[in-house]
């Protein structure tokens, strides 16, 4: 199991995923019902969690799956899809949640038309399939202090910047900045223990 | 900690968006100037974040929103097929069909302009033709009004001497001549038998000078009706000099010598 984990994954290994994107560019209506079945569960969820909205959630999932079908030549098949495709709808969703703010500004200044994630997965990414890989980051951020996880979930979910999280939870800045990065950093090794 | 480790401990506060502007902007300076440990560790938070997606509870989108985007995706690759023969790599650009076509009427337009300049330079020749045959009908009108007026001149000029050209064969016709000292010398005739076969009437100056050669002039070739009228300008001798007049039958093209007896001689006074 853990020799697994630390397999190297193979650069000549395109996931059934990267499969489908590239199917799209073929105007492949199959390929992307596909996708829609594979994914729109966990893009909903996110979305939702996020805007807490089900109606305008559904409006951002059409955006991002008509961004997948429509801009499909952007995505680069060697990147892995799913971590690419929560990261564009998370990026839509608060682009959503703080429409006309302040803060909807600085998110256009960082945000990308497609988002730039790993170009490669970290090794132990296909230790765990999705089911059982969502349940251990569940299981280990829910075993964080309730603040930190807290600090981490309005930082994730809410898109705050440490400021504004310390502000909100009334907590030194320095604490909030370790907590995020603390917390990040025992997921991944969570993650690679397992 | 050195510069580098600094920024390293931002990288995943940086890939979840949590930084503030400042920090945010260091960050992307450091990235920017190409440090690959820091890159490479943001790829991979980046990755890590995106699993907390799987911290939002479970939720399933409506069957409408599958059917919409369904019906959306199928209407725009339907749109995209029926594009896709203008759209293929063997598509011809407009300009390309434009240029064929503005050849196309080129050549067409050449064609027909050659067409046009051959019409054209074959008329012209036609005309020029013409007009060469008229100008040369014009120019024998001339020369024969001249000749006409010249003879006319020689015929009643007070100074012409009338020479009668006798037949040696009673049943010929007489002929008759009129010598100008200056204008020349004519001959006349009708109703002249027409000579024998490849044969000709031949005009002969006899010299007064004793033992002289006849001298040969003229050939003649009556018409149909036996008439016929020739003029000489300068006739080989002078008509001082001159003895009589003769005609002979000789072969096609005259003879320096005469070949045969005269069928008609005249005396000059």
């Amino acid at each position: 199991m853990f020799l697994a984990v630390l397999s190297p994954q193979s650069s000549d290994d395109v996931s059934p995923d990267a499969t489908l994107m590239l199917q799209l560019l073929r105007r492949d209506v199959g390929a992307f019902e596909e996708l829609y079945e594979r994914h729109s569960r966990i893009v909903y969820s996110l979305v939702l969690r996020i805007l807490r909205q089900g109606s305008t959630a559904e409006e951002v999932v059409q955006d991002v799956f008509l961004q997948l079908w429509r801009n499909s030549a952007h995505y680069d098949v060697s990147r892995p899809f799913v971590p690419w495709l929560l990261t564009l709808a998370r990026n839509r969703a608060l682009d959503q949640l703080r429409l006309k703010s302040e803060r909807q500004r600085r998110r256009e200044e960082q945000t990308e038309e497609f988002p730039q994630i790993a170009s490669a997965a970290p090794e132990y990414e296909k230790a765990l399939d999705e089911k059982r890989r969502a349940e251990r980051v569940r299981t280990l951020i829910g075993s964080l202090p309730s603040a930190q996880k807290k600090a981490i979930e309005l930082a994730y979910f809410e898109g705050l910047s440490h400021s504004e999280i310390a502000a909100s939870l009334k907590e030194p800045l320095g604490t909030v900045k370790s907590w995020i990065r603390n917390g990040l950093l025992r997921l991944k090794e969570g993650l690679q223990a397992s | 900690m050195n510069p580098h480790d600094q920024f390293r401990q931002l990288i995943e506060a940086y890939a979840i968006g949590s930084l503030d502007a400042a920090e945010r902007a260091e960050v992307e300076a450091h990235l920017a100037s190409g440090c690959a440990e820091c890159v490479k560790a943001l790829e991979e938070a980046r990755w890590l974040v995106s699993q907390l997606a799987y911290l939002a509870p479970n939720a399933e989108p409506s069957d409408m929103l599958k059917g919409r985007l369904l019906q959306t995706v199928r209407a725009e690759a339907a749109g995209s097929a029926t594009r896709q023969p203008a759209g293929r790599g063997t598509r011809v650009p407009f300009w390309l069909w434009a240029g064929v076509a503005a050849l196309l009427l080129l050549s067409v337009y050449s064609a027909w302009n050659e067409m046009q300049l051959r019409t054209t330079v074959a008329n012209l020749q036609k005309q020029a033709e013409a007009q060469r045959a008229e100008r040369q009908k014009l120019e024998q009108e001339l020369v024969a009004a001249k000749t006409q007026a010249h003879e006319a001149m020689i015929w009643s000029d007070p100074k012409s001497v009338k020479i009668m050209l006798r037949p040696k064969d009673p049943k010929m016709p007489q002929l008759e001549a009129m010598w100008h000292p200056e204008l020349g010398l004519c001959v006349r005739g009708w109703k002249v038998p027409s000579p024998g076969d490849k044969r000709m009437l031949q005009l002969w100056l006899i010299p007064k000078k004793a033992g002289g050669k006849p001298m040969p002039s003229m050939t003649l070739w009556p018409d149909a009706n036996g008439t016929f009228t020739a003029m000489v300008e300068n006739p080989p001798d002078a008509m001082s000099d001159t003895q009589a007049l003769a005609i002979t039958e000789e072969p096609i093209g005259g003879s320096p010598q005469p070949t045969s007896a005269p069928m008609w001689i005249g005396g000059v006074s």
